[in-house]
């Protein structure tokens, strides 16, 4: 009999109270997996944009202020710079919805250029370039809403007070799900003239791609020198850093998840230490028999600290896999946060689920089995000639 | 199993042992100044009230605990001046239990009852394979190996318990109230057992017993009065 059975038999003794164990870890490291996994598609974001060399020109206010249309050009014709296009958030609400999906005003003509790695068919970017209130939709999204090619789009301004008609002419493939349709800058510009809006011929910001990673800091500090004096000083930077923004936007994340995943560790170690703890009281008499037969006090620690190991492996088993699945699913519900999947980010993270399941199975289970290895044998077999 | 003449150099020896044990403040004494040998193929039964010091004794002889006073030597052996370690090991090779209550693991099969104390030797699976089955052919139960304590009798269990005790050939056979928890007729079954080993397989064989027949069935009795070792009124001869 190999001692992993025992172990194992004790395990599956009070199968309750061992499933109501492994669930309470297994739920609590699964949604442990999710924040990890959220930070982990952040990097995955970071590390995705820093292959592309892309500058991101925004004004120096920040998101509140604006570029004028004329910049672009600007850029384009910098040292360095392959090809600019303006790039504006719209933020419509879509049947009500506020915002389901990322609508970003660009130039048809160039944005293909700016993303090379995003690829569409011939016919349909020419479309695109021609249909003024044509669109191009990302095919995820186009799966998603069941959408086909020649459906109306028809977008509610929120930030802007202009409408939008569009028609998909389109849909392009990128290496991840970016939750977006592309439209003609002009389209809105002229409908936003149309209705009097005072800041018109603006764009939220300008994405520029570049011919290497090593001319990035002087091309983006070329942009910076060149606008510096204008009325619209620029404050220019990598599409990683961008990306790193939007993190950070968020506030200390990581530090709220590191902290939340220690609060989760801290309890499940007294939850699954208190039902150790149980299952030893119960079993005084059988430790004490162990010890008499000539089970040393280092096999009686082992094999209780085996026991609780094994809880919390197969806990973070579970655990790992529906903080999967919810990764998953929020991969499909909200992309523009959940950028990847989280077969498309395997690394080092994915481990921090079993280390915390090792640390709780150690920390739960070392007083029960210290008491167990230094159970009197006399005292266990509560027997007083 | 081993067998053979009992040989004339003892393989127990209790020599001056004294005991007390700490309550608070307080200082409880259960044996005073016990003498005693015990010869390989010995069978003792030691009665007594309770609290008169049995159990203590036989926790002694078997290295469950230590003397305050004198020595306790098997086979040569100070258990006194073992460490933790070695005396759980030593415990392993020379000691097997039977306790009144069987003490078997519950979630482990007969088999896998009798294998525990062979889990801690070198043997293969194959050769502890071959043990246990001996173990439970010698007790008659190796048509249950594979039944769990819940699906046997009490008299099934403690022959289960015997086959643990015997599994390693150990130096010494310890029972307490081996029949205490049994119907007449399992104890009877039991006791035969026990005899069995003792005269077929020369088992050394020390037995806490309240029961007189039970008693009676060993080749020597002592009694134990307030921690004293009084007589062995009905004394058989060991050879020597």
């Amino acid at each position: 009999m190999k001692t992993f059975k025992y172990i194992w038999r004790n395990v599956t003794r009070n199968w309750i109270r061992s499933s109501l164990t492994i669930l309470s870890v297994g739920v609590s490291l699964g949604l442990m997996t999710l924040l990890y996994g959220f930070i982990a598609s952040q990097d995955e974001w970071g590390k995705e944009a820093k292959k592309n060399n892309r500058i991101v020109v925004m004004n120096v206010q920040g998101f509140s202020g604006q570029l004028p249309i004329a910049s672009v050009d600007t850029v384009r014709g910098m040292q360095g710079v392959d090809a600019a296009v303006p790039y504006s958030w719209y933020g419509g609400k879509y049947q009500n919805k506020e915002m389901p999906f990322a609508q970003f005003a660009t130039d048809p003509n160039e944005v293909f250029n700016v993303w090379p790695e995003f690829t569409i068919s011939e016919e349909e970017l020419k479309a695109f370039k021609e249909n003024r209130q044509g669109c191009v939709v990302d095919r995820r999204l186009l799966a998603k809403w069941g959408w086909k090619v020649g459906d109306r789009i028809p977008l509610q301004g929120t930030f802007y007070p202009f409408d939008l008609d569009l028609q998909i002419v389109g849909a392009f493939d990128s290496p991840q799900n970016t939750d977006s349709i592309w439209f003609s800058w002009s389209y809105l510009d002229e409908g936003l003239k149309q209705k009097n809006f005072a800041r018109t011929g603006n764009s939220g910001t300008i994405f520029a791609r570049v011919g290497s990673a090593e001319v990035m800091p002087a091309v983006i500090k070329a942009i910076d020198d060149r606008f510096e004096s204008s009325d619209s000083p620029t404050r220019s930077q990598t599409e990683a850093a961008f990306a790193q923004m939007f993190v950070d936007m968020l506030g200390n994340v990581r530090s709220y998840i590191q902290s939340i995943a220690i609060a989760v560790v801290f309890s499940l170690s007294l939850v699954t230490a208190n039902s150790m703890a149980m299952s030893m009281r119960e079993r005084v008499t059988e430790i004490a028999v162990l010890k008499a037969i000539g089970f040393s006090r280092l096999r009686v620690l082992s094999m209780i600290l085996g026991e609780s190991m094994v809880v919390t492996f197969i806990g973070a088993c579970i655990g790992f896999l529906i903080g999967c699945m919810w990764l998953q699913l929020l991969n499909s519900a909200i992309p523009q946060y959940f950028p990847f999947k989280p077969a498309e980010m395997i690394g080092p993270w994915m481990l921090t689920t079993f280390v915390a399941a090792a640390g709780i199975g150690l920390v739960s289970g070392l007083i029960p089995a210290l008491k167990a290895a230094q159970l009197s044998v006399v005292d266990g077999l509560r027997r007083i000639g | 199993m081993s067998s053979g003449l009992p040989s004339s150099d003892p393989i127990v020896e209790v020599i001056n042992v004294s005991k007390e044990f700490r309550r608070d403040q307080n200082s409880i004494p259960v044996l005073n100044n016990v003498n005693l040998q015990l010869f390989r193929g010995d069978y003792l039964s030691l009665m007594g009230p309770s609290g008169s010091g049995k159990t203590t004794l036989l926790n002694l002889l078997a290295g469950l605990d230590r003397p305050t006073s004198g020595k306790v030597l098997v086979c040569g052996e100070d258990l006194g001046v073992l460490s933790e370690g070695a005396l759980a090991k030593w415990r392993s090779r020379h000691v097997g239990f039977i306790f009144q209550l069987y003490n078997l693991i519950p979630v482990l099969t007969a088999f896998e009852n009798v294998e525990l104390p062979l889990t801690l030797t070198s043997l293969s699976r194959k050769e502890r394979k071959e043990h246990v089955t001996t173990a439970l052919e010698v007790v008659g139960l190796a048509d249950r190996m594979d039944h769990f304590p819940r699906q046997l009798s009490g008299g099934q269990e403690q022959r289960v318990a015997i086959a643990r005790a015997i599994v390693t050939d150990p130096t010494l056979l310890v029972a307490d109230e081996p029949t205490g928890d049994l119907d007449a007729k399992s104890a009877g079954e039991i006791l035969d057992l026990m005899q069995r080993l003792n005269s077929d397989f020369q088992k050394t064989i020390v037995m806490v017993t309240h029961d007189p027949n039970a008693a009676a069935r060993a080749k020597r009795t002592v009694h134990l009065e307030k921690g004293v070792l009084v007589a062995e009124p009905t004394s058989v001869s060991h050879s020597k």
